[in-house]
């Protein structure tokens, strides 16, 4: 893994290295959607691979995404020319706790394992609102309301406080108590839960309304778990203060809304409001949720940073670039190895064609851990098995 | 004092209003793309009464009111070709949506759903678009459902175009084969086909034609049915059939040429393969040019390079979104297209005169004389997504930009001292 070594105008031994004429283009860290379906409701679109949501429970947090990927999915590739060096994949919200999501880097391989991000921590996918009460609701089963929601976390969490002391108990035995008594049977459901209170795993919850995301934060108080970020939140601008305060980010479209209720107040400045909240201190990011937004976020940013603009606050094109860069890497823990240039990171880098806030900018260049990953000029490209012959048999799906 | 204050701007605003609808404007240094020429050209446009009185490239045109917009971009109000605007205001929420019907099919018409208060009006206005069609879902037959082109311009006394085209759809079922589909689409073309006067006339003789067709009784088609399956050869009403397979745009081809269709396909993911055959019949297309996305077996050849390709081959196209609610981003997709090869002209002109001319909306979608005056001020290039327009004109109206997210977005970062429920 090739990491970056130097940046500045007289580099060490340019001698021996292959050099990148970028003269005129820019040049910004991988793109990293912290908010992507990708292989877990992969195109096609059928019910063959619609593997996101496990929706038989309202608590699933035993499932994990990682384990629905189809690594052949096409839109990695398409997702790749969009400049997106690494995603997060989440299970869907059809639960109130819907499982595990899986942090890969854009290299698609034929296993999950050879994708996925090393060292990057576990998260857990959270549902609130309409979603989890309208496929539960129904059904006739709990929950079909808003306080079945919320009284649904909360069971869940007490359960998971049981096993946490149980295994707390176990663990602070003597190596001689140890073996005296018998170690707690794993459960993988209660497992992931209690990797979130020990910190070890991310929470990822999805909200709209800006009164759920408060009582999430005060489910969150009451069983002392953090929440790293609420999805979608197309209310999150109401309670920006709030989600400041408590360190939370929120991972936000630019313009989407109406396609339900809860996604009715939707204010283009969203993103901004969050991001300029205490005096600058919030944490804003530009997710995708989707397959054709995925390969544009550099063009979703720059709609964020249009409204942030014309809503009277003074953002730059750096500052915007970190909503699609350094905080979804903050939001996924691997800041510490990617998400900005920087010495010592990991090489992932983007070339644009130009300005990269605009809708003609093309991605020219994608490098994953300092190897070439994608190159317009030349046609590398991956292609997956999914793309090889299926219209023409001598050719691969898009090949003119 | 406050309250005085807050008076005597609204009478003033109210005032100006007045003023601006009887007389004449005149938008100078404009540069203008007219939906026509595929370049763009400084000029003056004269707006008198609604309409586009005079467009010229000298600045001796004088008018009551003269917007000097110095050289921002003029272009005419786009026109969204497939839209839910007016009969759906929240996706998810049934009570809330009229695009669909249980009893009527092939004439089953939404234009009395229109809601001139819905917030998507606004939105997509402030967004550029300043008249759409709206379409109803597909019904269960594959020729079903009246779209109606409508004005944005926020009037209870609603300027439209009612019942001005037909819907239906071919390809993957996932319940039946689309052989299946399109025999019964031809059975429905060759039963509309042999319908003349007469037949319709009364109620009565419709009836009567619906016992004597084995079609018609099967689908248990009512007289509006029949009624618009006449207009739709009567008045060769265009058609507009979603699709995106290369063999089913083949077919719907054929089904043109043999019933003499005023065919329109919309998707059409799989063009490229046979792009000649579209070229040679003149079909023009509705396309998502941002969708690159192999989303069925019926689209395996989405390609990002579309719209480009369809222009090299000499067709006419137009542009939808995948998405609800943002129609405007017609735009975005314009200018994706653009960038993957397009040129700018062609790119305008799918948002603007190419709908007009498929779909005879007559006088508009370009800025020429005796046009009505749908006319946009952009503050920048109207392909970014990011810039918006600095005015909006409908049949020569200068429009209020304001929408209920711009008031939540005011509402939450100014007057911040008071609770949110006693700020404006």
């Amino acid at each position: 893994m090739e990491k970056l070594s130097a940046i500045g105008k007289d580099l060490p031994g340019a001698d021996e290295l292959t050099i990148v004429d970028a003269t005129g283009k820019w040049i910004t860290p991988g793109i990293i959607d912290i908010h992507s379906h990708m292989g877990v409701y992969p195109a096609p679109s059928v019910k063959t691979s619609s593997d996101g949501n496990e929706a038989t429970s309202p608590v699933t947090a035993e499932v994990w995404a990682e384990h629905s990927i189809w690594t052949q999915d096409p839109q990695f590739a398409l997702a790749l020319k969009g400049g997106v060096t690494t995603f997060h994949v989440l299970p869907g919200s059809a639960n109130l706790i819907g499982g595990r999501g899986v942090t890969a880097k854009n290299l698609q391989r034929n296993t999950i394992n050879s994708m996925k991000f090393p060292d990057a921590p576990h998260s857990l996918k959270m549902a609130c609102g309409e979603n989890p009460k309208r496929v539960y609701g129904n059904r006739g089963q709990t929950p079909s309301t808003r306080m079945g929601n919320i009284a649904g976390y909360r069971k869940s969490w007490i359960k998971a406080e049981g096993y946490l002391s149980k295994l707390d108990e176990y663990e602070a035995k003597s190596d001689e108590a140890k073996e005296l008594s018998y170690k707690p049977t794993r459960d993988l459901e209660l497992e992931t839960l209690a990797g979130v209170l020990r910190g070890d795993i991310l929470v990822h919850n999805h909200c709209y309304r800006a009164d759920e995301m408060a009582m999430m934060i005060d489910v969150a108080k009451e069983f002392d778990y953090k929440i790293t970020a609420f999805h979608h939140a197309v209310e999150a601008y109401k309670i920006a203060d709030l989600l400041a305060e408590n360190n939370i980010c929120a991972a936000l479209w630019a313009d989407w809304w109406g396609f339900k209720h809860e996604a009715y107040d939707m204010v283009q400045a969203n993103v901004a409001i969050v991001d300029q909240a205490r005096n600058g201190t919030g944490c804003a990011i530009v997710h995708s949720d989707d397959e054709i937004g995925i390969q544009h976020l550099n063009v979703e940013a720059s709609k964020a940073l249009s409204a942030g603009l014309k809503a009277g606050y003074s953002i730059s094109k750096a500052r915007a670039m970190k909503w699609i860069t350094s905080n979804p890497a903050k939001a996924a823990g691997i800041y510490d190895q990617t998400g900005s240039l920087k010495v010592g990171k990991n090489a992932d880098v983007v070339m644009w064609s130009r300005n990269p806030f605009s809708v003609y900018a093309l991605v020219e260049k994608v490098y994953i851990d300092g190897a070439l990953a994608y190159d317009k000029s030349s046609g590398f490209e991956p292609t997956s098995d999914f793309d090889i012959g299926i219209i023409n048999p001598k050719k691969r799906r898009i090949e003119e | 004092m406050i309250r005085n204050k807050t008076l005597i701007v609204f009478s003033f605003i109210f005032f100006t209003s007045t003023i601006l609808e009887g007389s004449t404007i005149v938008i100078k240094n404009a540069t203008i793309f007219d939906g026509i020429e595929d370049s763009s050209y400084l000029g003056h446009i004269l707006i008198d009464d609604g309409f586009i009185k005079k467009v010229s490239k000298s600045s001796m045109v004088q008018g009551d009111r003269v917007i000097d917009v110095k050289g921002k971009i003029v272009t005419p109000g786009f026109i969204a070709p497939d839209t839910e605007i007016g009969i759906v205001e929240i996706g998810a929420l049934s009570v809330t949506r009229d695009d669909e019907s249980n009893i009527y099919d092939i004439g089953f018409s939404i234009h009395s759903a229109f809601n001139p208060n819905s917030t998507l009006i606004p939105w997509n206005r402030s967004n550029g678009i300043t008249s759409a069609i709206t379409l109803p879902r597909n019904t269960s037959s594959p020729i079903g459902g009246l779209g109606s082109f409508f004005l944005l311009d926020s009037k209870m006394n609603i300027n439209s175009n009612a019942d001005m085209v037909l819907i239906g759809r071919l390809g993957a079922s996932g319940s039946s084969s689309r052989a299946e589909n399109l025999s019964l689409m031809e059975d429905i073309l060759s039963f509309g086909l042999s319908l003349n006067k007469k037949d319709i006339a009364s109620d009565i003789t419709i009836d009567e034609i619906i016992e004597n067709s084995s079609i018609a009784s099967y689908l248990d088609l009512k007289a509006r049915d029949v009624k618009v399956l006449y207009r739709l050869f009567d008045e060769d009403l265009p058609l507009i059939i979603k699709s995106h397979r290369a063999s089913d745009i083949l077919n719907l081809i054929s089904l043109k040429k043999k019933y003499d269709l005023n065919l329109v396909i919309m998707g059409a993911q799989e063009a490229s393969l046979v792009i000649d055959d579209i070229a040679k019949n003149d079909v023009p297309l509705i396309i998502n040019p941002i969708n690159n996305i192999p989303n069925s077996f019926d689209e395996l050849a989405s390609n990002i390079n579309l719209a480009q390709r369809l222009e090299k081959a000499g067709i006419a196209m137009m542009f939808n979104v995948s998405r609800d609610h943002n129609y405007h981003l017609i735009r975005q997709g314009a200018g994706v297209a653009v960038a993957n090869g397009l040129s700018y002209g062609s790119a305008i002109k799918a948002l603007t005169s190419n709908v007009a001319k498929v779909f005879n909306i007559e006088n508009r979608g370009s800025i020429k004389v005796g046009n009505y005056a749908d006319i946009v001020v952009w503050e920048d290039d109207p392909l970014e997504p990011s810039s918006i327009p600095e005015r909006v004109f409908i049949n020569g109206i200068e429009t209020d930009l304001t929408t209920r997210s711009t008031r939540l977005r005011d509402r939450y970062t100014k007057d911040l001292n008071k609770p949110n429920t006693y700020r404006n």
